[in-house]
């Protein structure tokens, strides 16, 4: 039964992903963030400790590199030899890239992170043991482990805070990694509304809570197989190719700057989240 | 030239005396048992509380996921590997010298593997599900993750583990029939009589026992190499800088044939002490010992260099800042003292004097080992501090005291196993000794032994 | 006419080995060769020059063990990968083959060393319970002859052991 089924489909069970010639057929979650737009003021991951019941552990805790904040906003200095950078930080949302090669993939023994029909990096906290090789092999560092058993620590979420907790999501024990979800929670919702309508979930239909309560609207998501979607058109119109590790615009010496860029893409690693560079004055 | 090992001993006495060992060791063979056991109490008291808090006691986090754990578990399954090394290579290579000390070298191998299996469990957040990682079926057609490198370890040291323990075993079957033979009463007769199968050496027995022994030992031999080469797939399949380097396997193993030999010396010394085995552990034999130890040494040495050159001339900026980062940042004195440890103090060895000098052996062996030790957690750690992404750099972080206790219990669980079991099995091996006093007085009298035998 | 055993010790390989060539050149009646077992404290392989050469059959079982622990590994583990295809990731293939090679690899020698043991068990006669006629001298330096033959053999036996400078002949009845 089983050879059958390898000699049978033996072509399907060795072909690669991703690949031009079988993209994503419905949906290619992905998400673009300009860096223009960003004001660092941390909405994004406040939202994202709501939606998903992120533990608050403390400013001990904290310093010692246990936090969990799925979405976090980076400061970087470009002091460039002043005391003080003329134009203050430079903020970078950092969430999990829901790569579509993804390292973290791979190495995790019990197969509890794996890549969905859909194009996320899923993460499947029953199944996962807390062998922590998916953070070691993550090249962004944006998996979050959980060191304690936030659920009954004291002030975690202190009374009446517990009420707050979202149903739709679930509370992570002691000894499980945990990352960025795309808020699939939404997702799954969206989809099946749209299926039970008969259709494909639209743009606009479904939004992560970062991106919502973005003021600015600096972050952007969608399908990307859908070409009505916002987000497809700006990969198109900043010339990123999913499936490339290397752009043909890069390549192009004499090519239009273009702001579009993906975070260590040279790893082939192949991130869902494209960023648009910051312009600042310095630099015009 | 000293002899290995005298001609003359009576056979009787190679009996007598190694059967000793499991009567009446020194008075230091209890006190090293009792620190051993009270070194193990530290661990076990550390592995509750971790398993009861979280792992956040260890005091690792989000960019140090991995820490001293993962280091050590390197470490015991590294130095498993010489026990093998003098076991079967040298068997295949008919060096007879290896005779009186393999046996124990063998054990040495079995207790660091079980040792190293005990830091994936501790190591594990959920170690109460650690069964996910074995293949087992289930209704739900759930499997492991079989291109996970660590899946990989799970199936490279159970099979270690097994075919060793039966390599040790077997080898073992006519020690434990003149066990059997000599001892009349107790558990210790019924022990011997089960496990020595009614083993009587006959010529049929011999026969198919030599088969056996070659045909293991030979599958022993790839399969060593493989163990540490998948270990180091854990680091070398990552991404990370500083772990991503193609010549990482070869340099595992020569860094696990490197502590495994010093680890021999240092057992050899003290049990020679401990079980009076002056006749049979000799010093000869410890010569040719610290000969292929500063051997390996200089393997081990050069592979280093290779990979800091590779590293160096690369195109990887990450990779190379990583390499500047280990030498020069906070983890600077530990980098320096395995490359001290590791390659200039070895060069000791190469000095006849120091050869078969005893106390000063026995430092140096552990000193070379304390190196090896380091040589691991200066992989782990340096990358983890100075990763990728600078944003999640952490040059600060410390293992804390949980982890250093349980690193310092797992060398008492390793001494208990090994003292216990060189107290209930003959550590040397009887008859094998037998063969080469054998073999030697018939070379003396210039009579041919056994073809291309000796 | 009943079958007896006896067993004779010798001080030296040489000598049991003299009484080995003895025995076969005497052609005794009520006796074969092929009964003679030899019993050592050492392994002998010289002894096949006078017992005639024995075949040992361990490394077939070694053969059949690995071959079948190789494709088993190889199989399953590939079976396994195609029929939990939710286990999708990124950039590799459903079945990759590099990483069920080394599995197949490891349990090739699994399977080897687990078949090859119990080949020598098999080969060996192993475990048995100890004929009535063992000495503990064996295991210590004493090379046993234990020779089976009719009771009209015994005395041929007796002389040709004692000729050799036998320390001690054992004799008892088999059942």
């Amino acid at each position: 039964m089983s050879i059958t089924n390898l000699l049978e489909n033996w072509s399907d069970f060795r072909h690669q992903h991703p690949s031009e010639d079988r993209p994503h057929l419905e949906y290619k979650w992905a998400m673009s963030i300009d860096l223009d737009s960003c004001t660092g003021c941390n909405a994004c991951s406040v939202a994202c400790y709501a939606e998903n019941n992120l533990p608050v552990v403390g400013k001990e805790k904290f310093a010692h590199g246990h936090s969990h904040h799925w979405m976090r906003i980076e400061r970087y200095w470009d002091n460039d030899g002043r005391e003080f950078a003329d134009q203050g930080a430079q903020f970078l949302p950092m969430l999990c890239q829901h790569c579509e090669s993804a390292p973290c993939e791979t190495v995790c023994p019990v197969g509890a992170t794996n890549h969905t029909a859909d194009g996320l990096n899923s993460q499947v906290y029953n199944r996962c043991v807390g062998s922590r090789y998916c953070n070691a092999n993550c090249p962004y560092k944006v998996r979050y482990f959980n060191w304690y058993d936030y659920p009954t620590t004291d002030n975690v979420w202190p009374a009446p805070m517990e009420q707050q907790l979202n149903p739709d999501v679930t509370v992570r024990g002691k000894g499980v990694m945990e990352k960025c979800t795309f808020c699939v929670q939404r997702l799954t919702v969206a989809k099946s509304d749209a299926r039970t309508e008969g259709r494909l979930v639209l743009d606009g239909e479904v939004q992560t809570a970062c991106q919502q309560v973005c003021p600015t609207g600096a972050i952007t998501f969608g399908n990307l197989v859908d070409p009505l979607a916002k987000v497809g058109k700006q990969w198109m119109q900043q010339q990123v190719d999913l499936n490339k590790d290397k752009q043909a615009k890069d390549a192009a010496e004499d090519a239009v700057k273009l702001r579009g860029y993906r975070i260590l893409e040279e790893l082939r690693t192949y991130p869902s989240v494209m960023y648009l560079e910051q312009l600042r004055e310095s630099a015009i | 030239m000293e002899k290995d090992i005298r001609e003359d001993i009576a056979w009787a006495q190679i009996n007598k005396d190694v059967l000793k060992s499991l009567e009446s060791p020194r008075r230091i063979y209890w006190v090293i048992l009792l620190i051993a056991i009270a070194m193990v109490g530290v661990a076990v008291g550390c592995e509750i509380y971790q398993y009861q808090t979280g792992m956040g006691v260890a005091n690792k986090n989000n960019s140090h996921v991995w820490s001293l754990y993962i280091a050590t578990f390197i470490f015991w399954i590294g130095m498993s590997h010489s026990g093998t090394l003098l076991s079967a290579i040298l068997h295949l290579m008919h060096a007879d010298w290896r005779k009186p000390i393999y046996r124990f070298a063998e054990a040495m191998t079995t207790f660091s593997l079980m040792t190293a299996g005990l830091f994936v469990m501790v190591h594990l957040g959920r170690l109460w599900q650690v069964y996910y990682v074995m293949p087992y079926p289930n209704e739900r057609w759930a499997w492991p993750n079989f291109q996970s490198p660590l899946v990989w370890d799970m199936f490279a040291i159970a099979t270690y583990l097994s075919s060793s323990v039966l390599f040790l075993y077997v080898g073992m079957i006519p020690d434990l029939a003149i066990c059997r033979d000599n001892i009349h009463a107790g558990w210790r007769k019924k022990l011997y009589t089960i496990m020595s199968l009614g083993w009587e050496g006959t010529d049929r027995q011999w026969r198919n026992f030599r088969m056996t022994y070659l045909t293991i030992a030979c599958f022993l031999i790839p399969l060593a190499v493989s163990v540490h080469s998948i270990v180091a797939s854990d680091f070398a399949m990552s991404n990370m800088p500083g772990w991503h380097v193609t010549s990482f396997p070869p340099y595992f193993v020569a860094g696990a044939l490197y502590s495994g030999c010093a680890a021999i010396i240092t057992l050899f010394i003290i049990l020679r002490y401990v079980f009076r085995f002056e006749e049979y552990m000799t010093l000869p034999i410890m010569r040719k010992l610290v000969r292929l130890t500063f051997a390996i040494a200089m393997v081990w040495t050069y592979l280093n260099l290779i990979e800091f050159a590779s590293v160096w001339y690369g195109h990887d900026q990450t990779a190379k800042d990583q390499l500047i980062f280990k030498a020069t940042g906070p983890y600077a004195p530990y980098f320096w003292a395995m490359i001290f440890f590791g390659s200039i103090l070895p060069l000791m060895l190469a000095f006849k004097r120091f050869q078969t000098h005893l106390p000063i052996l026995f430092v140096v062996s552990i000193l070379l080992n304390v190196g090896m030790w380091l040589e691991r957690w200066m992989i782990i750690s340096p990358s983890f501090a100075h990763g990728h992404y600078p944003w999640a750099w952490d040059h600060d972080q410390w293992p804390s005291l949980i982890q250093w206790g349980m690193v310092f219990g797992s060398f008492g669980w390793f001494t208990l196993l090994f003292m216990v079991f060189c107290k209930v099995f003959p550590s040397v091996s009887m008859y094998e000794v037998k063969e080469m006093v054998y073999h030697r007085s018939l070379a003396q009298k210039h009579k041919p032994a056994v073809k291309g035998d000796y | 006419m009943s079958t007896r055993h006896l067993l004779a010790l010798f001080n030296d390989f040489d000598e049991a080995v003299a009484a080995i060539a003895d025995l076969r050149a005497a052609n005794i009646k009520g006796f074969h060769i092929d009964d003679l077992i030899l019993k050592s404290p050492i392994e002998h392989p010289e002894v096949e020059q006078v017992l005639g050469d024995k075949p040992v059959n361990v490394q077939w079982f070694t053969l059949v063990g690995a071959t079948m622990g190789g494709l088993l590994a190889f199989i399953l583990v590939s079976a396994a990968q195609g029929n939990f295809f939710a286990q999708l990731k990124g950039g590799k293939p459903i079945i990759p083959l590099p990483p069920n090679f080394i599995l197949t690899y490891e349990m090739f020698i699994l399977g080897g060393v687990f078949i090859t043991i119990l080949g020598f068990l098999i080969c060996a006669g192993l475990p048995a319970k100890r004929s009535p006629l063992y000495s503990a001298k064996v295991s210590e330096d004493q090379i046993g002859i234990l020779v089976q033959g009719d009771e009209s053999a015994v005395a041929a036996f007796k002389a040709i052991f004692t000729k050799h400078k036998a320390l001690e002949i054992q004799e008892e009845a088999a059942k």
